[in-house]
C-alpha cells in the first residue's frame, strides 16, 4: 500500500536525507552528524503508516517506524523465505490460516512504553477498516483479524490460505501505539495529536515541523536495534527542482531521490563529490484514459470509450524513443502496470515499435478522418480533441506531455496539453476530472497491489479512469490464491490483458538515481523502504 | 491631435538612444511577424534522441531538449509576446484615459469614488493581482491574459490623465468650447484627450516594457501563455535544467526579452524626454 | 504636524479598507467554491465540512460573508491554509514575513545607496561617456527579467565558482550551537545573490530620478549663487544642490515599493528564499485562496506603509510640505 494513489504518483517528489555521525565525542560536531534530504513535498499530514500515502510521509514512515518484517533483496512476495525480522523476533504457522508473530520485548515507544502485541493488532486492524482507508482495506481483503495473545505474541487469522499471508501482515503497516491510538476516534485520526507530533518505535523521534520548510527529527538513543549513527536527520522541502539540485551541488543538502531524466542525473553525476546510487524502483508512470465522460461520470468516455481509440494512441506513440530521450538508461517502457523490479515482470517484453500508418488507419475504420482540412481528425462534426493533464512539479511529465501532444498531432490528434499544480492536478484526478491524465504510481511490491488501480473494484477509490475488465479482476483473485508457479502465468497474463484493453498508455519505469554525498559512507538503500537503514549510515566530515 | 504626437515623435527621434529604440522594435517586429514563414515549425520535434544540440548550421541557436529550433520558438514567443503586449497596453490606455478623462471632467463625488478606488488598486502590486486572477482562472485562455494584463494596468494611467484633464479643464480654449455650447462628449473628444495624447504615449511605450516582463514571468511561474505555444517566459522555465549542459536553451529567449524590454524602454524614455525636456 | 500625520494616516486606513474590498470582491465574485479543495482533497465527514463552512461563513449571503471576513481580519484571523491544512494563514504569514523584510530592506538600503550615488556621479559628469555608459547599462539590468539574471548569477557563482549559497536563507547544517555572529553571517552569505538580483534590476529607477533631480537644481539660482560665492564644488554640490535633490527621490519609495514585491516573487522562487513571494506563488499553484488573499493584503498593508513612511520622511525633509 505504498500506493498508487494520487501522492506516491509523485514520487519523484521527495525527500532528502541526511545523517549525522556516531562520533564518540558526541554533540563535538552536529553539522557533522547530521544528515539532510531534500524533498519536493511536505508530509502534509504527517500520519504515518496510516492514511500517509505520499512519499515524503513515506520517508517519515520509514525512519520512525519499525515494522514487524521487511520484504529482503530480492523483493519476493510470494511465501516467508525472503522476509526479514524486524519487531517480530519470529513467525510460526499454526496452521494454514494462521500466523503468530513473537515480538521483540526490548522494543520500546519512544515515550517509553514498551510495544507490545495490541500495538500491532490495532493497526492490522484500523487498515483493514473501510472507513479509514477503502484503498488499503481491498488490499487486506484476505485478512479475517489481528489479536493480541498476550505482551509478546500476535495472532493474524487470514479467510484464505494463500502464499502472500506473511506479506500482507507485514507490509502494508507498521504497529502503531495503542496508548495514544486508541483514545482518539478514528476518524479524526488526521487531526489527533498524535498525527501532528507522531510517537514512533523506530531509530529517530520527531523533533518539530517548519510548515512548508523543514522537518527536523533526532536520534532515538533507547532504539533497541543499535545507536543511530547519523545524530539528527533533516528534510528539507523545497518546491523547486533546480533549486533542490543546486542545494546538493552546493554541497548544503546531503541526499536528494533525483529525477531519473538523464539531464538532471549526468548533471548531478558530473560533481565528484556527489555518488549516485541506482536504486530499483516500483515506479511506473503512465497516461490514463479516462473511460468515463468527465462532464457526466455516470456516462461512457464521448471519445476514450471506444478501445480503437486507446489503442490507435497507443500505436501512434514511439515510447521507446519518447524514454531513451528522456531518461536514457534509467528507465525502460514497462509491458503494462508492473514496475522494473516486479519479480512478475517479463524480461522477454519488447514495445511495438510506432506505426502512425496503422493508428491513422484504424481511426479511420472508426469513422474518424479529417473532413475540414484543418490537420484534426473530426467525426459528427466534433474533432479529435482530448485534454492530457499533467502535475507541474514533474519535470518529466512535462517533457513527455509535449512530446505525446506532438506525436499525436501528427496523426491528427489535438492535445491540449493542462500543466497543474500538484494538489490541483492530483484533486482533478480523485474528481474523474480529465480525459488524459499523466500518472507515475509508485507500485507495491507484490503483482496483487494491481487490484487497486486496474480492477472493478478499485473504482472510486485508486481506479480514478473507471477502467473495468471482469477478465481481469477473475486472474487476479485466481492469481492471489495461486502456488507462487501458477501465480507468475497468471500474472504474467493478467498484465498481457491489460495492456490489450489500453486503459492507459504505459510509458516507462524507472531506476531510481539516489544522489547522496560522498562525505556519507555505508549507505544503504532498501527499495521497498529507501530510508529504512538511514541509521545504520556513516556521515563523514563535511567538506 | 495628430500634429502634437507627430511633434513629439520627431523630437524623441531626434535623440540617439530614440532612434535605436524605434528602429530596434520596428526590426524587432518585423522579424517576429515576417520570419515565421521562413523557419521551421516551432514546435516539431524532428529528432527526438538527439535532444538539445548546440548552435550550429541548420539551427542558428542551437534547439531545446526536446529537439525543437529555438531561434524558431524565439520568434514566434516574440509574437505572442508583443501581440499580448500591445494588445493589453491598448485596453489599459483606453481604459485609463476613459476613466481619468469621467473623474477629472465630472468631478466631485464621482471623481472621489473612482480616485479611491484606484487608490486602493494602487497599493496591490499588481503582480498580487495578476497572481488572485490567474488563480481563479482555469487553463487561461490568451484572450484573458490579455485582458487581465489589460485590466490591471491603467491605475497610473488614470491618474495621469485626471490630472491633466483638471488642468486644462480651467484652461481658455476649453472655456471658450464651453461657453459656445460644446457638449461634454465633443469637449472630452476633440479638446482634452489630444492634449493628453503626449502622456499616454509616454506611458504606453513603458507599459509595454513592463508588460513583456510579466507575461515572460507569468510563464515562467507557469500560469502564463499555455504550451506548446512558445513564449519566452515558459521557455526559460522549460531550460531550467539544461543551464549547465545547454546553456543556450535558455540564453536565448532571456536575450529577447532583454533587448526588445531595452528597446521599448529606450523610445519611451526618449519620448519622455521629449514631452518634458528638463529631465532629459 | 500632528495633524498632518493623523489625517495621511487616516487617508491610508481608508485605502487599506478599500483594498480590502476589492480583493474580497474579486475573489469572491470568481466562481468556484473554495472549500471544495480542502474537501475534495481529503474526505471529510459532513459535519467536518459543514463546521469549516461555518467558519470561512460560505453558507452565508455575501455581505454577511463580509462581515465574517472583516472582523475576522480584526481579530488577526484570516483563515486557514487549505495546503498547509490546518495552520492558520496568519501563522504562515507571520513566519514568512520576517525573510521578505530582510530580503526586502536590505534591497532597498542597496538600491537607494549605490542608486544615489550613481545618480549623483552621472548629474555631475552629464553627458559625458561616463554618464552615457552608466545610462545604458543600469536600463539594459532594468529590462532583465530578474528570474533570468538570478539563474544565471546561482549559476556563476553558486555551481560554477562554489562561492556562494544558491537557495535558502540558511544553511541547514549549521550547528544549533553556533553563534548569533556565525548565523547572522551564515544569512549574510545566502543573502548576496537574491538581494544582488533584485538590486541590479531596478536600480535604473533610483539613478534616475536622482540624476534628473540633481539636473534641475543644478541649474537653480541659490546653487549658482553659491558657485558665485567661491564656496568649494564638493560642498555646493552636496551641501546645498544634493540635499535639495533628495525629496523626488524620497517620493520615488512609495511608488517602488510595489516594484520590489513584485520583483521578490520571482527571485524568491528562484533562490528559494522562504518569504511572502514564494508563499504567494506556491499558492497560486495550489489554489489556496486564503493564503493568497492573505499575502495580498499584508503586501498591500506594506506598500502603503512605505507611502505613509516616505511622506512622513518628505515632511521631515522639506519645511515646504508642512505650510501645505
Amino acid at each position: 500500500m505504498r500506493h498508487v494513489s494520487r501522492s506516491t504518483l509523485l514520487a519523484l517528489c521527495l525527500l532528502a536525507t541526511p545523517a549525522g555521525v556516531p562520533l564518540a565525542t558526541a554533540q563535538a560536531n552536529t553539522r557533522q552528524e547530521t544528515v539532510v534530504i531534500v524533498g519536493a513535498q511536505e508530509a502534509a499530514t504527517p500520519i504515518p503508516t496510516l492514511l500517509g500515502n505520499t512519499a515524503a510521509n513515506m520517508a517519515v514512515t520509514d525512519l520512525m517506524f519499525l515494522p514487524l518484517a521487511r520484504i529482503g533483496r530480492n523483493n519476493i512476495t510470494s511465501g516467508d523465505k525472503d522476509f526479514i525480522p524486524q519487531l517480530a523476533r519470529s513467525w510460526t504457522r499454526r496452521d494454514s490460516l494462521t500466523l503468530v508473530f513473537e515480538l521483540d520485548s526490548r522494543a520500546r515507544w519512544q515515550d517509553g512504553v514498551p510495544v507490545t502485541a495490541r500495538d500491532a493488532a490495532l493497526a492490522l486492524n484500523l487498515a483493514r477498516d473501510p472507513a479509514v482507508d477503502p484503498q488499503r482495506a481491498l488490499l487486506l481483503q484476505l485478512v479475517a483479524e489481528a489479536t493480541a495473545l498476550d505482551d509478546q505474541h500476535l495472532l493474524v487469522r487470514f479467510k484464505e490460505a494463500y502464499d502472500e499471508q506473511l506479506y500482507d501482515a507485514v507490509y502494508h503497516v507498521s504497529p502503531l501505539p495503542a496508548h495514544l491510538v486508541d483514545t482518539v476516534p478514528r476518524g479524526a485520526l488526521g487531526k489527533s495529536a498524535f498525527a501532528s507530533a507522531p510517537i514512533g518505535n523506530g531509530p529517530y523521534r520527531w523533533v518539530r515541523r517548519v510548515p512548508g520548510q523543514q522537518l527536523e527529527l533526532t536520534a532515538n538513543d533507547q532504539f533497541f536495534l543499535g545507536r543511530p549513527g547519523p545524530r539528527k536527520v533533516l528534510i528539507l522541502t523545497v518546491s523547486d527542482a533546480e533549486a533542490r539540485m543546486n542545494l546538493l551541488l552546493s554541497g548544503s543538502a546531503d541526499v536528494l531521490q533525483s529525477s531519473a531524466m538523464i539531464a538532471t542525473v549526468s548533471r548531478l553525476a558530473a560533481d565528484k563529490r556527489i555518488r549516485i546510487y541506482p536504486m530499483p524502483s516500483f515506479s511506473v508512470g503512465y497516461v490514463s484514459f479516462n473511460q468515463r465522460d468527465p462532464a457526466d461520470l455516470g456516462r461512457p468516455h464521448p471519445i476514450l470509450s471506444d478501445l480503437a481509440v486507446r489503442t490507435a494512441i497507443t500505436m501512434a506513440l514511439d515510447r521507446r524513443g519518447m524514454v531513451q530521450a528522456t531518461f536514457g538508461p534509467w528507465a525502460s517502457v514497462p509491458q503494462g502496470p508492473i514496475p522494473q523490479m516486479s519479480w512478475v515482470r517479463d524480461p522477454g517484453y519488447k514495445p511495438a515499435p510506432p506505426d502512425p500508418a496503422g493508428a491513422r488507419a484504424l481511426l479511420r475504420s472508426r469513422g474518424w478522418v479529417d473532413t475540414d482540412g484543418d490537420g484534426v481528425l473530426d467525426k459528427d462534426g466534433k474533432p479529435l480533441a482530448l485534454g492530457l493533464n499533467y502535475p507541474s512539479p514533474s519535470a518529466q511529465a512535462g517533457v513527455l506531455a509535449l512530446q505525446i501532444q506532438e506525436q499525436l498531432r501528427q496523426v491528427g490528434i489535438r492535445i491540449e496539453v493542462n500543466r497543474l499544480e500538484g494538489s490541483v492536478w492530483g484533486e482533478r484526478r480523485n474528481a474523474g476530472a480529465f480525459d488524459l491524465d499523466f500518472g507515475q504510481a509508485t507500485m507495491d511490491p507484490s503483482p496483487a497491489g494491481m487490484v487497486q488501480t486496474w480492477s472493478c473494484a478499485g473504482r472510486g477509490g485508486s481506479n480514478k479512469a473507471y477502467y473495468c475488465d471482469p477478465k481481469v479482476d477473475s486472474l487476479l483473485a485466481l492469481a492471489l490464491r495461486a502456488p507462487r508457479k501458477e501465480a507468475l502465468a497468471l500474472y504474467r497474463e493478467t498484465v498481457r490483458t491489460i495492456a490489450a484493453d489500453a486503459p492507459a498508455v504505459f510509458l516507462f519505469t524507472t531506476t531510481t538515481p539516489m544522489a547522496v554525498s560522498d562525505r556519507i559512507k555505508n549507505v544503504e538503500l532498501v527499495p521497498v523502504a529507501p530510508w529504512s537503514a538511514v541509521w545504520r549510515w556513516s556521515p563523514g566530515p563535511v567538506p | 491631435m495628430t500634429g502634437s504626437l507627430w511633434r513629439l515623435l520627431s523630437r524623441a527621434l531626434a535623440s540617439p538612444t530614440g532612434r535605436i529604440g524605434a528602429i530596434l522594435i520596428a526590426l524587432l517586429t518585423l522579424i517576429v511577424f515576417v520570419a515565421p514563414w521562413l523557419l521551421p515549425d516551432p514546435s516539431a520535434m524532428p529528432n527526438l534522441l538527439a535532444g538539445a544540440t548546440p548552435p550550429g548550421p541548420g539551427h542558428p541557436f542551437g534547439t531545446d531538449q526536446l529537439n525543437r529550433d529555438i531561434l524558431a520558438r524565439v520568434v514566434s514567443g516574440g509574437q505572442i509576446s508583443l501581440s499580448v503586449a500591445g494588445l493589453a497596453v491598448a485596453l489599459a490606455m483606453t481604459l485609463g484615459a476613459l476613466v481619468g478623462g469621467v473623474a477629472g471632467y465630472h468631478g466631485g463625488w464621482l471623481d472621489s469614488i473612482l480616485m479611491r478606488a484606484v487608490d486602493g488598486a494602487l497599493a496591490i502590486p499588481r503582480l498580487f493581482l495578476l497572481l488572485l486572477l490567474v488563480a481563479v482562472w482555469e487553463q487561461m485562455p490568451l484572450g484573458a491574459l490579455v485582458l487581465v494584463l489589460g485590466a490591471t494596468g491603467w491605475f497610473a494611467t488614470s491618474r495621469i490623465v485626471r490630472g491633466e484633464v483638471l488642468r486644462l479643464r480651467e484652461a481658455e480654449f476649453v472655456l471658450a468650447a464651453t461657453a459656445l455650447g460644446a457638449g461634454p462628449r465633443r469637449i472630452i473628444l476633440r479638446h482634452l484627450l489630444p492634449n493628453v495624447a503626449g502622456p499616454l504615449l509616454v506611458a504606453a511605450t513603458l507599459g509595454v516594457g513592463d508588460v513583456i516582463l510579466l507575461e515572460a514571468g507569468l510563464s515562467y511561474l507557469g500560469i502564463g501563455v499555455r504550451p506548446p505555444t512558445p513564449s519566452w517566459g515558459s521557455m526559460i522555465l522549460d531550460a531550467r535544467p539544461l543551464l549547465t549542459t545547454a546553456p543556450w536553451t535558455s540564453i536565448f529567449p532571456g536575450l529577447a526579452i532583454v533587448i526588445t524590454v531595452l528597446a521599448v524602454n529606450l523610445l519611451g524614455d526618449a519620448l519622455r524626454g521629449a514631452l518634458d525636456p528638463r529631465s532629459a | 504636524m500632528t495633524r498632518w500625520l493623523l489625517r495621511r494616516t487616516a487617508q491610508a486606513v481608508l485605502t487599506f479598507l478599500v483594498v480590502t474590498v476589492l480583493l474580497f470582491v474579486l475573489m469572491r465574485l470568481t466562481p468556484g467554491d473554495p472549500l471544495q479543495r480542502l474537501e475534495g482533497d481529503r474526505q471529510m465527514s459532513a459535519e467536518e465540512s459543514a463546521a469549516l463552512r461555518r467558519r470561512f461563513g460560505i453558507d452565508q449571503p455575501m455581505g454577511a460573508q463580509f462581515r465574517t471576513f472583516v472582523t475576522g481580519a480584526l481579530a488577526g484571523d484570516l483563515g486557514v491554509s487549505i495546503e498547509h491544512y490546518p495552520t492558520p494563514v496568519t501563522t504562515l504569514l507571520v513566519s514568512r514575513l520576517p525573510a521578505s523584510l530582510l530580503l526586502g530592506g536590505t534591497v532597498l538600503l542597496l538600491t537607494f545607496g549605490i542608486g544615489i550615488v550613481l545618480g549623483v556621479f552621472q548629474a555631475v559628469h552629464r553627458g559625458r561617456r561616463a554618464d552615457r555608459w552608466l545610462t545604458r547599462a543600469s536600463l539594459t539590468l532594468y529590462a532583465m527579467p530578474s528570474f533570468w539574471l538570478g539563474l544565471v548569477l546561482a549559476w556563476y557563482f553558486g555551481i560554477r565558482l562554489q562561492l556562494l549559497p544558491v537557495a535558502q536563507m540558511h544553511d541547514p547544517l549549521l550547528s544549533p550551537d553556533a553563534t548569533w555572529l556565525v548565523r547572522a553571517g551564515d544569512v549574510l552569505r545566502h543573502l548576496i545573490l537574491p538581494a544582488l538580483t533584485l538590486t541590479a534590476v531596478s536600480i535604473a529607477a533610483v539613478m534616475h530620478y536622482q540624476r534628473t533631480a540633481l539636473l534641475e537644481v543644478l541649474r537653480l539660482d541659490f546653487v549658482l549663487a553659491a558657485r558665485a560665492r567661491g564656496l568649494p564644488e564638493r560642498q555646493v554640490l552636496w551641501r546645498h544642490a544634493w540635499r535639495n535633490a533628495l525629496f523626488p527621490v524620497v517620493g520615488l519609495f512609495g511608488l517602488w515599493l510595489p516594484i520590489l514585491v513584485s520583483g521578490s516573487v520571482f527571485v524568491e522562487q528562484v533562490f528559494n528564499w522562504p518569504g511572502l513571494g514564494h508563499l504567494a506563488a506556491d499558492a497560486v499553484g495550489a489554489r489556496d485562496y486564503p493564503v493568497i488573499l492573505g499575502t495580498a493584503m499584508l503586501v498591500s498593508a506594506q506598500v502603503l506603509l512605505g507611502g505613509v513612511l516616505a511622506d512622513l520622511a518628505y515632511y521631515a525633509l522639506d519645511p515646504r510640505v508642512r505650510r501645505a
